[in-house]
C-alpha cells in the first residue's frame, strides 16, 4: 500500500484556463497528497496515460470553457479499457456552453462516469474532504490521516 | 541558439510562407491576397478599425468593444446586428477554442453538431471552417469594424481569413499566448508567429490598407501591478511595427483600484509613443486606447453584483477618457453569454460611458500621480533591461528576459515562465508585489511595495503570502476588493447578491 494517494490534476481538452487547477494542485500538496500536475490544455488521453504510469488514485479535472462534454465523450469507458476503473474521476468548472443549471451538468457528468462534479468557486477544502472520504470508502487507504 | 531577430521578413520568403499557411484547411484557397486588398480598399470608413477609433477620439466618446462569437453563421449575424443596434461600432469576433488550437476537424464537428442540435456546442465562431465567402456575409451584415480573436497555433490562418473577409484589426499578442493560451510554445516560436501576422498586416499597409493590432501583453493570472503587462504590450507593438504594422492600440487592464487604473491609463500610451519613436517607428500611429476589464478575476455570480462590476469598470474607463472599453457580461460566471445577456450588460455599460463622458470630468490627485510615476519607473526599468539583454534587438531581448525572469507573471499557462512573482492588494486596493522574482524593479520602488504591504499586514495581523494572494484573487466575485480569509462558497447557484 502506498504511503499517500497520487492525484492527477489538469485542465482538460484545449481549455487554457489554468488558475483553478494551479490552486487545486497546491491545496492538494499542502494537504499531503502526491500531485501530478498536468496543467492546462491536457488531452484526455494524457490523463489516462499518466494515471497508468503513476498508479494514480484520482483525477481532478478542471474545465472552464464549456466544452468538456465534447472533450470527455467516452472517457470513463477508455479508463476502464486502460484498467483504471477504480480511479476516482472528479470534475469542476463551467461545464456547459450557455446558460444552464449546475444540477443538469452534475447529472450529465455523473452519467458519463464521474464520481463528483463541482460548480465554479467551490471550496477546494470541501472537495478535499470529499476526496478523502471517497478514497477511504474504496478501502485503498484504510488509515488515511491527512490534513484537510 | 536564438534564431529569431527583430527584422522584417523578406517579401519573397513571406509569400512562400503563405502557401503553407493557406494549405492548412481547404478554405485557405478562398484567400486571394490581391483581391482581398481591393476588397479592403472599398470598405467604408465605418468598417476601418483605426478610422472608427480616430473618430471616436475626436468626438470625445468612449465606445464599447466587447467580445462575442457563436458558431452558427445566422446566429452570429443576429448577434453582431444586435451589438450594432446598441451603437457598438467595434465588433469583436471570438473564435472557438478548437479553431484557436488548429483542431479544425473538431471545430467542424462542433459546428455540425451545433447546427444539428440547434444550440452552441462551440464557444465561438469557427472562422476558418466558415471561410472567407461566408464570413464576408457577417462583416457585411452590420456597420462596424471587426477584430477577430485567436491564439498562437491558428493566428496566421485566422488572420489570413479574417483580413480577406474585411476585418480591419486583430491582436498580435504573443505574450498573451504565453500568459494565457499556449502551454508549451517557446517565446521564440511565439515571436515567430507574431512576425508572420505583422508581416501580413505590413503587406496590406504597403498597398495602402491600414489594419490595426491591439496589444494585450502578458496578462497576469494573479494579483500584481500591470508593469510587466504594459512592458510586454510595448514589446509586441515593436515586433509588429518592424514587420510593417502602422496602427497599434494599447490596452489598459483595469484591476479595480481607481488611482492605479487611472495612473496606468495616463502612462501607457505615453510609453508606447516613447519606445516606438526611440526604436525608429515614429510613423506608427496610436489611434486610440482601450480600457479593459482585466480578464483575470472570477466574476460575481449574482446578476446584481455582476452588473455592479461591469458598471464600475465602465465608470473608470469613462473617467480615464479612454476611447474604447471592454467589459464582460453578466453571464461570465455562468458560461458563454446569451444574446440577451450581451445586450443587457452593454446597455448598462453604455449608459455609464455616455453619461460620464458627457461631463468631461477631469480627475486628478496625488494618488493617481503617484501610481503613474511608479508604473512609469517600473515599465521603463523592465524595457531598458530587455533591450540590454538583447543588445538592442528587442526580439532577442524578450526571449532572454523570459528565460531570466526579467519578464515574469504568476500562474501563467506557459511552462517556460519562471512564475516567481506574486502580489496582493494594499489597504486601498492597489496591487503590489510581495515577491519580485527577477524583475528589474529599482530598489526604491521595491521598498514602496514593501511598505504598502507592511501596512496591510499590520492592520490585518497576518502575513501577506500566497494564501492572501489567492484570497485577493477571489475578492471581486465576493463583492470586495481585498480578500477575506475563509470565504464559504454559495454552492454555485446563481444566488442572491
Amino acid at each position: 500500500m502506498k504511503a499517500k494517494p497520487t492525484i492527477i490534476t489538469g485542465t482538460v481538452g484545449v481549455d487554457a484556463h489554468v488558475i483553478g487547477t494551479k490552486i487545486v494542485s497546491r491545496a492538494l500538496r499542502d494537504a499531503g497528497y502526491a500531485v501530478v500536475e498536468l496543467g492546462a490544455q491536457t488531452p484526455p488521453e494524457e490523463f489516462i496515460k499518466v494515471a497508468q504510469e503513476t498508479d494514480a488514485d484520482a483525477m481532478l479535472m478542471s474545465s472552464l470553457y464549456g466544452m468538456a462534454e465534447m472533450d470527455l465523450q467516452g472517457f470513463k469507458e477508455k479508463c476502464i479499457e486502460a484498467g483504471l476503473e477504480e480511479v476516482l474521476l472528479y470534475i469542476g468548472g463551467i461545464l456547459g456552453v450557455s446558460r444552464h443549471n449546475f444540477q443538469d451538468d452534475e447529472k450529465r457528468f455523473k452519467e458519463m462516469g464521474f464520481d463528483r462534479v463541482y460548480p465554479p468557486e467551490s471550496d477546494i477544502q470541501l472537495a478535499i474532504q470529499d476526496l478523502r472520504g471517497d478514497l477511504m470508502s474504496k478501502r485503498k487507504f484504510a488509515n488515511l490521516v491527512m490534513e484537510s | 541558439m536564438i534564431k529569431v531577430r527583430q527584422k522584417q521578413i523578406d517579401e519573397d520568403d513571406f509569400l512562400a510562407m503563405r502557401k503553407d499557411v493557406l494549405s492548412l484547411w481547404p478554405t485557405g484557397q478562398e484567400v486571394d491576397l490581391d483581391e482581398a486588398v481591393e476588397y479592403q480598399r472599398n470598405l467604408p470608413d465605418s468598417k476601418k478599425f483605426y478610422k472608427v477609433l480616430q473618430k471616436v477620439h475626436e468626438e470625445g466618446r468612449t465606445v464599447l468593444f466587447p467580445r462575442s462569437g457563436t458558431p452558427i453563421v445566422e446566429d452570429e449575424i443576429e448577434l453582431v446586428r444586435s451589438l450594432n443596434d446598441l451603437g457598438i461600432p467595434l465588433i469583436p469576433f471570438t473564435t472557438d477554442s478548437y479553431t484557436r488550437n488548429l483542431q479544425l476537424d473538431k471545430a467542424q464537428r462542433g459546428l455540425e453538431d451545433s447546427i444539428k442540435a440547434g444550440r452552441s456546442m462551440l464557444n465561438g465562431y469557427p472562422i476558418v471552417n466558415h471561410g472567407v465567402l461566408t464570413t464576408r456575409k457577417v462583416v457585411e451584415a452590420c456597420d462596424g469594424a471587426f477584430s477577430p480573436r485567436s491564439s498562437r497555433l491558428a493566428n496566421s490562418l485566422v488572420g489570413e481569413v479574417a483580413f480577406a473577409s474585411g476585418m480591419t484589426a486583430m491582436p498580435n499578442s504573443f505574450f498573451g499566448w504565453i500568459g494565457g493560451y499556449d502551454k508549451k510554445a517557446t517565446v521564440e516560436e511565439c515571436i515567430d508567429t507574431a512576425q508572420y501576422l505583422g508581416r501580413l498586416i505590413g503587406y496590406y499597409a504597403s498597398k495602402g490598407v491600414i489594419i490595426t493590432t491591439d496589444c494585450h501583453g502578458w496578462l497576469p493570472n494573479g494579483v500584481i501591478p500591470m508593469s510587466v503587462n504594459i512592458a510586454t504590450q510595448i514589446i509586441e507593438a515593436l515586433i509588429s511595427a518592424e514587420q510593417g504594422v502602422k496602427s497599434v492600440m494599447p490596452q489598459v487592464n483595469l484591476q479595480g483600484s481607481i488611482a492605479q487604473d487611472l495612473g496606468d491609463i495616463r502612462v501607457t500610451p505615453r510609453l508606447y509613443r516613447k519606445y516606438l519613436d526611440k526604436l525608429g517607428h515614429s510613423d506608427v500611429m496610436i489611434p486610440g486606447i482601450v480600457g479593459s476589464q482585466v480578464p483575470l478575476y472570477a466574476f460575481p455570480r449574482g446578476m446584481g453584483s455582476a452588473f455592479g462590476y461591469i458598471v464600475y469598470t465602465a465608470t473608470v474607463a469613462a473617467l480615464g477618457q479612454v476611447d474604447a472599453c471592454f467589459v464582460k457580461t453578466i453571464d461570465e460566471a455562468i458560461g458563454i453569454p446569451t444574446k440577451e445577456s450581451h445586450i443587457e450588460s452593454y446597455q448598462a455599460a453604455k449608459w455609464v460611458l455616455d453619461v460620464v463622458r458627457t461631463q468631461e470630468f477631469e480627475i486628478d490627485n496625488e494618488d493617481i500621480r503617484q501610481e503613474e510615476s511608479i508604473t512609469e519607473a517600473e515599465v521603463t526599468a523592465i524595457l531598458d533591461k530587455v533591450l540590454e539583454l538583447g543588445e538592442g534587438d528587442i526580439a532577442v531581448g524578450a526571449i532572454r528576459a523570459v528565460e531570466a525572469g526579467v519578464l515574469d507573471s504568476p500562474f501563467s499557462i506557459n511552462i517556460h515562465a519562471k512564475d516567481q512573482v506574486l502580489g496582493v492588494r494594499d489597504l486601498k486596493g492597489a496591487c503590489r508585489y510581495i515577491e519580485f522574482g527577477n524583475l528589474p524593479i529599482p530598489e526604491e520602488i521595491k521598498q514602496f511595495h514593501r511598505d504598502k504591504v507592511a501596512e496591510r499586514e499590520n492592520v490585518e495581523g497576518r502575513k501577506m503570502d500566497y494564501y492572501v494572494s489567492i484570497d485577493d484573487f477571489w475578492a471581486i466575485s465576493k463583492g470586495n476588493l481585498l480578500g477575506m480569509p475563509n470565504f464559504n462558497n454559495n454552492n454555485g447557484r446563481r444566488g442572491k447578491d
